[in-house]
């Protein structure tokens, strides 16, 4: 058989590894250099690890760094453990489902508007208090409690994981479909066992190699995260990305070293805990044979569905309420406390404002698309690569690349965009859209990897063959074939893409060089200046692109799959 | 003849006043630089947090588009911080010309920092026709920011001083100097608080504290040492350290900003919040983000009042583009819309003694803000300390209370 076109094919890999890969590692030596004292530019040339051990020394430093391991990991662990209690408690049921439709909206509301609006539910002068002030607290002014930017990071643990769960009950989702879930339900039930059982002794095994990637994914951001940590964050001392995000901010220049030693610090911690969490695996998986095969089948946890309900109930609620805050704020004209509805409705910042919104729009959603397109183009490549060498030989983009795949969601963005920074600017495509796209590239590509690879590699070869023998041209049963039959996962990894795409601000700024205004950019540089009137009408415009992107990879699929049953799940 | 032409003769005339009065070369240097200008596209760096702010540049850029055939671009950031990082990125790639960064605003340490790592251009500020109306005379921190000479490395945009804002119906009567405002927030536990160090306004409330505090404020304009640190700061950290436990949230968090301090004082959770801007209570009030009730105030001593510039890095690529914006906002018309609190209410740099009758007019129209002091209700305006003072400052509090 004449295999189209695999020559070209060859190349996707070295293609996709030298878009993302290339510029993360020169990053990261741009960013160690000045680490160990090197940074001419301010006429400083000695290579030395004093501004590594200087670090130490500053004060806020030591707690930092102990604030963001606690609030990344618990985060991370309260996150995980949610959405699996979630999953086991409530797979299958109708509530499953209406979690499974509603949850890409979810993940297009944007960190900084969610956060917002989740600061005003819940601070001592938010809506929650409002709404019962003064009639049963007695309120007239709110109470001096702290509910957000606490010194232990409690509040910003909580945000996290709420904003992640989602994102990780997704994953969940996707590995769920590869499993053939309910054939091992059916199994596991026949042999008497309970539902905690049957997924802790049957699913949860084979499913956690699949969801693993997400998960250091959501270890490393909350680990790193700066936008949120800013606003719900502990603010003396504030997290390490925080700590170092104020260095390179700093007026004094010599700043910038301890700030490059501290992002160094941080991809170390980084790379630390998700070494942990392999560790960790490896003992639970070392300790736990003998659970997996004691034969107990009924474990008491299997009368929990209703709190499984309640607590995704409250996760959804807590989201919506957020946003629709958002959405009452955007046509306030004022609200005091402990008004419980807004004193004076006002429709001008909506007004003023759409008309200066259509090109940062514009640019959020060429940007977008552009970046996005060349992902899935990108990743698409390998892994028909990877399909055509499995035929060949036993390749697949070998476990090593995999990893390298997804370095850039694994290392703090502040721990290579100044390197990156420097090294676009050698290479004049700073400011250009060349630069641009290749920046967003590098965090769009590996979400894009991440969530069509597991669909992708499921798919059932054989219909290529049958398509092949049928109209005796690999391009043509590739395009009318596969391609529409995998249109569900590849439109909805673009959707994610795009999401992060639009999401990107530091890139977008210093990369971008200020040619670039998107409506993100916008809404962040108004974020510092607190009216939450004109934020929210940012912040809500922000969350409309993913939104309708996330919308048009669910009905485009719909309608293309309209008469064809087999198509619907 | 309409009012719009009408209009043009004005602007037409007074150039060419102040093109007689600047003398023939400097005349001919800036109609060369006017004509270069022509078609090129400034990238005008500065912070977006603020809708009005954010309106008074496009308002700016949209007449010096149709005036001088200028494109302004105004680059919306949250920390000017970043952007000096990004000039300083541009150097050392090498990169001495068509840098990303045309005209940026800024001041006191981020100034001091540009100029003495060569990241300004040289002098250029005299260039501006109208830099001569600035009233050099009476605001000497126009000539020296921060203590750091401007040698005309950068072009006065705004006058600050820092004020506090309070609600009439909640404080009636507020505190006036640094032991009063401790003793009213013993009275009122949780509602005093300041923008969490090193942030600026937060850095501001320390230096203004130690100003009205320290015995011998003779050190503090000279550069700072460890001897005397100790000592002419001791009364500073005893008043935070009382302070605190009964200031908001107990002194376990901050809020991150001044802007944040206004939201705050909005939505009732503090009582005193503080600004730069003596107008901004005024606009606040105009724009509904503050209740009608609150007015400001600063207290007995002084408080500390400095300038912010405009600045055009080194590497620029539309600096003639700048320079013509840069001029644009200092010109009367623009400095006249920028002090009106229906506006923005930035007090402007210039001498209104230095200007024609018809210019002068222009500011007398302004409205004064209800809730604006007058100049003599403003008092003394403090000198910021010596440059040096900030870092100590910052280093010492987070020693303290970010640990």
């Amino acid at each position: 058989m004449q295999v189209l076109g695999h020559n070209a094919l060859r190349f996707f890999p070295y293609l996709t590894l030298l878009a993302f890969f290339a510029p993360v590692v020169v990053g990261l030596f741009g960013t160690w250099i000045p680490a160990l004292g090197y940074l001419p530019a301010i006429g400083s040339k000695e290579f030395s690890g004093r501004i590594f051990s200087g670090l130490w020394l500053h004060p806020s430093f030591p707690k930092a760094v102990w604030v963001s391991l606690i609030s990344g990991v618990a985060a991370t662990c309260l996150s995980f453990g949610l959405s699996l209690f979630i999953t086991i408690q409530l797979y299958g049921s109708r509530f499953w489902n209406g979690l499974e439709r509603t949850i890409s909206p979810l993940l297009a509301i944007p960190h900084a508007a969610f956060t917002i609006g989740f600061i005003f539910l819940i601070s001592p002068s938010g809506w929650l208090i409002r709404l019962v002030s003064p009639g049963l607290t007695g309120f007239t002014f709110p109470p001096d409690l702290i509910t957000n930017g606490d010194p232990y990071g409690i509040s910003l643990t909580i945000t996290m994981a709420i904003k992640e769960t989602p994102f990780l009950l997704l994953m969940i989702m996707g590995g769920l479909n590869q499993l053939q879930t309910k054939n091992i339900i059916w199994v596991g039930r026949s042999f008497g066992y309970g539902t905690f059982g049957i997924w802790t002794k049957l699913i949860v095994p084979q499913l956690y190699p699949l969801i693993r990637l997400p998960l250091l994914t959501v270890l490393a951001y909350s680990l790193s995260v700066v936008d949120l940590a800013i606003l719900v964050g502990p603010s003396a001392p504030p997290t390490l990305g925080v700590l170092i995000d104020q260095w390179f901010n700093d007026p004094d220049l010599n700043m910038r070293l301890s700030g490059a030693a501290g992002a160094s610090v941080l991809f170390t911690i980084t790379l630390l805990a998700i070494f942990v969490v392999l560790l960790l695996e490896l003992f639970v998986r070392k300790t736990t044979t003998g659970f997996l095969i004691n034969g107990k089948r009924n474990y008491l946890v299997d009368r929990m569905q209703w709190s499984a309900r309640m607590l995704s109930g409250l996760l959804w609620l807590t989201t919506l309420l957020s946003l629709l805050i958002l959405v009452i704020w955007s046509f306030t004209h004022v609200w005091r406390f402990p008004s419980a509805w807004p004193t004076d409705f006002s429709e001008r910042f909506w007004q003023k404002t759409i008309p200066l919104l259509s090109e940062p729009m514009l640019v959020s959603l060429s940007g977008g698309c552009l970046s996005t397109l060349i992902a899935v183009i990108l990743v698409l490549g390998c892994f028909e690569y990877e399909v055509y060498r499995g035929r060949t030989s036993s390749y697949s983009v070998g476990r090593t690349s995999r990893w390298l795949i997804y370095t850039p969601l694994l290392v703090p963005q502040i721990g290579f965009m100044f390197g990156v920074q420097i090294v676009f600017t050698l290479m004049d495509i700073q400011g250009s859209w060349l630069g641009l796209i290749w920046v967003h590239l590098i965090f769009v590509l590996p979400y894009v990897f991440l969530t069509l690879a597991q669909p992708y590699r499921n798919y059932d070869q054989r219909y290529m063959d049958v398509a092949i023998s049928l109209s005796q041209s690999r391009l043509i049963s590739y395009f009318r074939i596969k391609l529409i039959m995998l249109s569900k996962p590849i439109l909805f990894s673009m959707a994610i893409g795009f999401s992060v795409s639009i999401a990107q601000y530091v890139s977008t700024l210093y990369i971008g060089a200020g040619r670039f205004a998107t409506i993100t950019t916008e809404t962040v540089s108004l974020a510092s200046g607190s009216d939450r009137r004109i934020i929210a009408v940012y912040g809500l415009c922000q969350f409309l692109l993913p939104f309708m992107i996330y919308s048009l990879a669910i009905v485009i699929p719909a309608l293309l799959f309209r008469n064809r049953r087999g198509m619907q799940n | 003849m309409t009012p719009r032409i009408q209009k043009r003769c004005m602007i037409l005339l007074s150039t060419f006043l102040s093109l007689f009065l600047m003398g023939n070369a400097a005349a001919e240097e800036w109609s060369a630089i006017l004509e270069k200008a022509k078609g090129q596209t400034v990238y005008f760096n500065g912070w977006g947090g603020s809708d009005v702010i954010n309106d008074y540049v496009r308002w700016a850029a949209d007449i010096t588009q149709e005036r001088y055939q200028v494109t302004v671009k105004h680059v919306k950031i949250n920390d000017i911080g970043g952007v000096v990082s990004r000039i300083l990125a541009e150097k050392t790639a090498g990169k001495k010309s068509e840098g990303s960064v045309d005209l940026m605003w800024i001041n006191g340490e981020n100034f001091n920092t540009m100029k003495k790592n060569g990241l300004l251009a040289p002098a250029y500020a005299q260039l501006l026709p109208h830099h001569t109306l600035v009233d050099f005379e009476n605001k000497p921190s126009t000539l020296f920011d921060f203590t750091v000479p401007v040698d005309n490395m950068e072009v006065p945009w705004g006058m600050a001083q820092l004020v506090f804002i309070y609600d009439t119906e909640v404080v009636p009567l507020p505190p006036t100097d640094m032991n009063a405002l401790l003793a009213f927030a013993k009275k009122n536990p949780g509602r005093v608080t300041y923008p969490v160090p090193p942030n600026f306004h937060g850095t501001t409330f320390l230096k203004q504290a130690l100003l009205e505090l320290a015995v011998d404020k003779e050190p503090l304009y000279k550069p700072v040492s460890e001897s005397v640190f100790a000592k002419v700061t001791a009364p500073l950290w005893a008043f935070l350290d009382e302070l605190h436990p009964v200031a908001w949230r107990k002194g376990r968090s901050f809020p991150s900003n001044s802007s944040d301090m206004k939201q705050l004082l909005s939505d009732g959770e503090i009582f005193i919040s503080l600004s730069f801007n003596p107008a901004e209570a005024s606009n606040a009030i105009k724009t509904a983000e503050l209740p009608p009730s609150v007015r400001t105030y600063v207290h007995s001593s002084g408080t500390i009042g400095n300038t912010h510039f405009l600045g055009i890095p080194f590497n620029a690529s539309a600096k003639e583009g700048a320079l013509v914006f840069a001029n644009f906002l200092l010109s009367p018309e623009a400095q006249a819309r920028k002090g009106n609190p229906t506006i923005w209410g930035d007090p402007t740099v210039l001498a209104i003694s230095k200007l024609s009758p018809e210019d002068q007019a222009l500011f007398a129209a302004v409205p004064k803000g209800v809730a604006t002091l007058s100049p003599e209700e403003l008092g003394t305006v403090l000198l910021e300390p010596h440059a040096s003072w900030v870092e100590a400052l910052e280093k010492e509090w987070q020693k303290r209370y970010s640990r």
